[in-house]
């Protein structure tokens, strides 16, 4: 057991130096290390939202919402599907309750008309074979249409991939530096953003449902007559998002978000904010129609649910490119812009937990860590070294390696340190040395019963590895849970705790054992100083 | 060294005393119990959803002013604490306050809103009053989250348990593995326990300090039980009362040091880790004496009672076998 082969001897050293050498740019401030050659390594540990500040948010797709919204489009779908030429289907009543849409056949004899139509918006869900995406039941002529479980999970996970697509567009239109945004489970969202103290208006710009219409204005009709957001007819109507004045306008858009191409935030020619827009598709060609059979009609620009701008048609506008000029202030014309161009959100995001830690408060808790471990290594190398002496000492020099690894190993696998993973380097400080004192109360043992100092050390080492290697995988099970099944900081405080079990087991067998072999074979002692 | 007036071998007869420990530990348990369901625990929001908000003043305030200034808002139980050894604090002669309130009464959807509104307008309140204040923390957690919190937290503590259970099973027998895990149990109840006694805020920390003492418990539990399965197979004319108290014995030195270094870098935490560490580390250094008792008095006591068959111990099942036996 004491025998090191060179080669050994130099990995050894070879693992400790590398450990220096990928923690030597936590030492360095930003300056020195934009100086280093490109051959070193310059990645620092990265710190948690914790230490350095910034905000957390979990972001939830409402099911319910979400549910609706593809229940409108269906009804929608339907309708389109039943007034098609030639014998379109007439019905009446036609509404979303209850989880499907329901409407009633009106001629009896074409109510299998009514389902077969219906059935061609139907598919299979992941592909042929599947089942299919909807439930069609009929009673006395009254037609029942719902989404099937299949067609329900997978909107489910369509949205959730969608909301995520849109949340980055957003958040990098925001001009938000390294932001990080995760799925969480089948329906949830994690966002970080480093820095930001206050996430307000971002929470603002993510709940933007983002849905933008492009209706007609209906300037006969009397706005006494409908109730707000109440579609009616046909016609629905809707508040300016500024101004208490109201609007009816038809419920089918002209244009819709999906037609915009681009959308910039610009000024016009009296220094107000205003919005370019360009359009893409079918989008141009619609709307240098409309433009051109409505001159001195009115159209509304309508974002979920308010009209942000309208205006009369003075010229037909055939270029697919126009502005949105209204009473937004700059910052709301960003914002607007930004929602245009990220497009919607296939449901609202409801904000169900917020951790937002101020830089001033990450300054403290690394303050705060760095001398509890400092204190902490402290002590203990004292209390080691009043313990065993020299021994102490080997165990010590292993403490300060493994401590250097454990800081080198988060640097460069790219792992967070959290304040709790300042903690858990600051227990594996404590816990550590039980490698040691395992063996070296077993050479202690050994060498009382009257054994020579190298084979007390021989069967030291021998007998006390199965202990450790049992110790030390039954932290690394706890670890692994706490990975497992921790979130957050919790996390961070499991990396540093299965890192630091890896490390001490190297550094407490195998780098305190060279120092030992070293020590024995050099000074040769006749009695063991414990 | 001073290691060198540390007896190798103590004779102490600690399984004489383990009646008595067992009294100790089941009045400890019930007591344990009967104080989570009368006190209760101190939930953080993590667990019941709510909002804390952690603020500096930019001069210093008395804390009874903070109170005044939320007692217009209408919440439901406002907590208003200053955190007073902060140096920071005291150099700047500002004031730090923690501010901690119960999710509102609400259902469903409308809950997790009110959860946001109630932050923005603690925040809103205290503006007015002091003018420019720090935010230094604010988290909102809604109480949809905060359910699963608890049972993933919950979750991921059964899941550990049964790990172990399966590993000291693997390595040793299951009359080691009843042992060891009724001690962790132990631990735990008793750790919770202590929580409800103190009212230190019981958060995910907690959680994660519980994990961890568990798995500071079961090495202790280990390097004990490492020791029995070798001297039983050394001294196979010995009592097993004897063999136990004999590796107790021997391991007691490693087991001082071990708890010794431990808690001194638990207190170093504790003391100087800031407000946010202070109930991970209590939690800490309450397992490390409670994990090393229950290795000693319920972990090995158990082996005399599981019906422990001495002739299935050794026999080439274990590589590393003991180089003693020979002696």
């Amino acid at each position: 057991m004491l025998q090191f082969a060179l080669w050994k001897r130099l990995l050894v050293i070879g693992v400790v130096l590398l450990g220096a050498w990928l923690c030597l740019p936590n030492l360095l401030n930003a300056g020195q290390r934009a100086g280093l050659p490109g051959f070193m390594p310059s990645e620092t540990v990265k710190l948690g939202l914790d230490l350095k500040g910034g905000s957390y948010l979990l972001l939830e797709v409402d099911p319910e919402e979400l549910q609706q919204n593809r229940l409108l489009e269906l009804s929608r779908d339907i309708q389109r599907t039943l007034i098609k030429k030639p014998n379109n289907v007439k019905f009446r009543g036609r509404e979303v309750v209850d989880g499907g849409v329901r409407f009633r056949v009106m001629e009896p004899t074409q109510i299998d008309e009514a389902k077969r139509r219906v059935r061609e918006l139907s598919s299979p869900v992941g592909g042929i074979g599947g089942q299919q995406s909807l439930n069609i039941s009929e009673q006395n002529g009254v037609m029942n249409v719902t989404f099937s479980s299949a067609r329900l999970e997978e909107l489910e996970v369509e949205a959730l991939n969608d909301s995520i697509e849109v949340v980055r567009r957003r958040v990098d239109g925001s001009g938000t530096t390294d932001p990080n945004i995760q799925r969480q489970g089948s329906n949830r969202i994690v966002l970080e953003v480093p820095g930001l103290d206050d996430p307000t208006e971002l929470i603002e710009l993510i709940q933007r449902a983002g849905v933008m219409t492009v209706n007609l204005v209906d300037e006969t009709a009397d706005a006494s007559q409908y109730r707000l957001d109440e579609p009616r007819l046909g016609k629905v109507k809707r508040q300016d998002a500024y101004s208490a004045r109201e609007y009816v306008v038809h419920e089918d858009p002209i244009l819709t978000g999906a037609d915009f191409a681009t959308a910039s935030q610009g000024f016009d020619e009296n220094n107000r904010p205003q919005i370019n827009f360009t359009l893409k598709g079918r989008g141009p060609k619609v709307f240098g129609d409309f433009t051109s059979e409505h001159i001195n009609d009115s159209f509304a620009i309508v974002l979920d649910g308010q009209v942000i701008s309208a205006a009369s048609v003075r010229s037909p506008i055939l270029s697919g490119s126009g502005r949105i000029t209204g009473s937004f202030e700059i910052q709301e014309a960003n914002a607007i812009a930004i929602v245009l161009r990220a497009g919607e959100l296939p449901a609202k995001l409801q904000v169900v937990e917020q951790r937002v830690v101020g830089a001033g408060l990450g300054e403290d808790s690394i303050r705060a860590g760095t001398t509890a471990s400092a204190i902490g290594l402290a002590l203990v190398a004292i209390f080691m070294i009043l313990a065993y002496g020299l021994w102490g000492v080997f165990a010590v020099i292993s403490l300060a390696a493994n401590i250097m690894l454990i800081i080198g190993s988060l640097s460069g696998l790219g792992a967070t340190l959290t304040l709790p993973g300042i903690a858990g380097i600051i227990l594996t400080i404590g816990m550590a040395v039980d490698a040691n004192v395992l063996v070296f109360e077993r050479i202690r043992e050994e060498h009382k019963n009257g054994r020579s100092p190298i084979t007390s050390i021989e069967i030291g080492y021998k007998q006390a590895s199965s202990t450790i290697l049992d110790a030390n995988l039954t932290t690394l099970i706890a670890a692994a849970v706490l990975f497992w099944l921790g979130s957050g900081p919790v996390k961070g405080f499991a990396v540093t705790l299965g890192i630091g079990v890896f490390t001490s087991v190297f550094t407490a067998f195998v780098l305190t054992r060279m120092f030992m072999a070293d020590w024995v074979r050099t000074v040769r002692p006749k009695k063991l100083p414990v | 060294m001073l290691l060198k007036y540390l007896p190798t071998e103590p004779k102490i007869g600690f399984m004489k005393l383990r009646f008595g420990a067992f009294a100790l530990s089941l009045v400890l348990i019930i007591a344990s119990i009967a104080m989570v369901a009368t006190r209760g625990l101190n939930f953080g929001i993590d667990f019941v959803g709510g909002v804390v908000i952690e603020i500096e003043t930019s001069t210093k305030v008395d804390i009874g002013e903070i109170r005044d200034a939320l007692s217009e808002l209408d919440l439901d139980g406002v907590e208003v604490t200053e955190i007073k050894d902060n140096l920071v604090a005291e150099e700047t002669g500002t004031t730090i306050a923690l501010i901690k309130t119960k999710a509102p009464d609400a259902e469903g959807e409308a809950v997790e809103a009110a959860v946001q509104a109630t932050a923005s307008g603690i925040l809103s309140a205290l503006k007015d009053k002091f003018g420019d204040i720090e935010e230094r923390r604010k988290e909102a957690v809604g109480p949809k989250v905060s359910g699963e919190l608890l049972q993933d937290g919950i979750m991921a503590l059964v899941v550990a348990l049964g790990l172990m259970l399966l590993y000291i099973w693997f390595r040793f027998q299951w009359q080691f593995s009843i042992g060891a895990v009724l001690a962790l149990i132990h631990d735990v109840i008793l750790t919770i326990g202590m929580f409800a006694v103190t009212q230190f805020e019981f958060n995910l920390s907690t959680i994660a300090a519980l994990l961890t003492i568990v798995g500071y418990s079961m090495n202790d539990t280990v390097v004990v039980y490492d020791r029995v399965r070798e001297e039983m197979r050394r001294y196979k004319k010995m009592s097993d009362t004897d063999v136990i108290d004999m590796s107790i014995n021997r391991t007691l030195s490693r087991t001082l040091l071990t708890s010794g270094t431990t808690l001194l870098a638990l207190f170093s935490i504790f003391l100087l880790g800031g407000e946010v560490l202070r109930g991970f580390s209590f939690a800490m250094i309450w397992g490390v004496f409670i994990g090393t008792y229950s290795s000693i008095f319920i972990a090995s006591a158990i082996l005399l009672h599981t019906g422990l068959r001495r002739g299935s111990i050794g026999g080439g099942e274990n590589e590393n076998a003991p180089h003693g036996a020979q002696v």
